[in-house]
């Protein structure tokens, strides 16, 4: 796939978006799209995805098959995630959705209207759609935002898998999601000129704490349910004594929650280590 | 494409938004037809309803086309291979709600507006003139949907307002120069509608392929 001198302007008399795109992207290609907000990233992605034409400019040789995730899923749509997901398989010749269903751990998620979709689970219907059909050009609008972290552990080797049957990968990242994989391409916008580099680093892990929450027993699944969903790892522990043995430098990031707080108030109190 | 087509009307019917239009069409049907017209004013009847329907059937159309958020129409785009063929399903899922509504007023108008039953000859000329309804709705309401005209204000004022020029533009010599509301309604009052049938069959046909070939040209970019 080719860009050749491709500029792009929503209206006439409009300024520049992007200005004079050269790039080759070869089957296989991992890249990862990074600049500044408004700086003409997502403009980058939909004039790869056919969604706008180039003002001045070609993109030839696109792969035929497509797949584009955004980076707000719409969710307001009156369809449950196995209902929508079964009209894109449909719509894409009966491409098979369920394996990423699987995949993306959404299966306890296919009964749940759209509507009441986080943003996280959203975002998984986003990708599980525009991954069913074996894109042969992938294009991912911030894909990590919102993820759980077994997601997000999962993507770059989704990505991988897609780049090693020949696709192309395309993903616009702020958090270096992507950084691990071998020859990933590193591409920025500055100022609507598309640049080329070498990736930056992988970023150090973040720092990480691990805290005791004490709640009522019943409010523990609902609690654990929303930690998992933020991308917490959470786990109940057996007892409060457990709790309060923590090691001082925990290896992951957990919310720890006793299973029979002797405390069954509604007053929530958090012991923070290391 | 069939698929998308399928995927558009099923929102549109889960949503709940087909019951603005069906409530619509059977308020305008009951009205249109309250008292059943006496032998020999099958034509006025069968004509008056199709013209009557069109602005019903041109909010069922919008309404429709609306009902995917944009975000989803994009994806709508690279799913189905082009932004092309994305406009073409929205345009089929449209016409088959505006059809279901008009056939609905077909029979309506078969069963409690006349007292006779037609010649096959009316018959068949008042199966295409509602078809030709459902065309013009679509045509209609492409045009005002929120790909065309985002503003919703904007958007239900050119329907309406469309709709209105098109009986008044229709109604002076220059009838061609738009769908022939006003002449289908006269040819039929003046016991002349399948002597003028062809031509204005064919008037209403090109200006509705200019409508939804307008329609076109305007989402190559959105």
């Amino acid at each position: 796939m080719r860009l050749t001198n491709v500029s792009f302007r929503y209206r006439r008399r409009d300024p520049l978006v992007i200005e004079d795109a050269d790039a080759h992207l070869a089957p296989g290609d991992v890249i990862e799209l990074t600049g500044v907000n408004g700086a003409g990233k997502s403009t980058l992605l939909r004039l790869l995805a056919g969604l706008a034409r180039p003002t001045t400019g070609t993109i030839s040789e696109r792969p035929p098959v497509v797949g584009f995730a955004p980076d707000r899923f719409p969710a307001s749509q009156p369809f449950t995630v196995a209902a929508y997901l079964r009209h894109m398989s449909r719509v894409r010749g009966g491409a098979r959705w369920e394996p990423w269903a699987e995949r993306l751990n959404m299966r306890h998620l296919l009964a749940t209207p759209l509507g009441d979709l986080s943003k996280g689970s959203a975002h998984k219907v986003g990708l599980a759609q525009a991954l069913m059909a074996e894109p042969g050009l992938l294009i991912l609008d911030e894909p990590f935002a919102g993820l759980d972290a077994d997601t997000r552990q999962a993507l770059p080797s989704i990505a991988a898998e897609v780049a090693g049957r020949g696709g192309i990968v395309i993903a616009s990242d702020h958090q270096g999601g992507l950084r691990g994989l071998p020859g990933l391409r590193h591409w920025s916008m500055v100022d609507g000129r598309l640049k080329e580099g070498t990736a930056a680093p992988a970023a150090p892990p973040p720092s990480q704490a691990t805290v005791a929450v004490t709640l009522p027993a019943e409010e523990l699944p609902r609690f654990l349910a929303r930690m998992r969903e933020e991308g917490f790892q959470a786990r109940e522990l057996d007892t409060a004594e457990e709790a309060r043995e923590l090691p001082p430098a925990a290896q992951g990031r957990e919310t720890l929650a006793p299973a029979r707080p002797r405390d069954t108030s509604a007053t929530r109190e958090a012991e923070e280590s290391a | 494409m069939i698929a998308l087509a399928a995927f558009r009307l099923a929102a549109y019917v889960r949503s709940h938004r087909v019951f603005q239009a069906l409530l619509l069409t059977l308020a305008l049907l009951a009205i249109v037809h309250g008292s059943r017209a006496p032998r020999g004013a099958e034509a006025t009847v069968l004509v008056d309803g199709a013209v009557l329907l069109v602005p019903v059937l041109a909010w069922a159309a919008r309404s429709l086309l609306d009902t995917e958020p944009d975000r989803q129409r994009e994806m709508s785009a690279v799913q189905v291979g082009g932004r092309g063929k994305e406009v073409v399903a929205g345009l089929l899922a449209a016409f088959a709600a505006c059809a279901v509504f008009a056939a609905l007023g077909l029979v309506w108008a078969l069963l409690l507006g006349i007292s006779g039953s037609p010649p096959p000859g009316l018959l068949l000329a008042g199966l295409i003139l509602y078809a030709i309804s459902a065309l013009t709705g679509t045509a209609l309401g492409a045009l005002t949907s929120r790909a065309v005209l985002p503003s919703p204000a904007v958007s239900i004022m050119a329907l309406l307002l469309g709709f209105l020029a098109m009986l008044l533009l229709s109604a002076t010599s220059l009838y061609w120069l738009t769908v022939p509301l006003i002449p289908w309604m006269k040819a039929a009052n003046s016991g002349e509608l399948l002597g003028a049938f062809s031509t204005l069959a064919w008037i209403s046909l090109a200006w509705c392929l200019i409508g939804l070939t307008a329609y076109g040209w305007l989402r190559r970019r959105s």
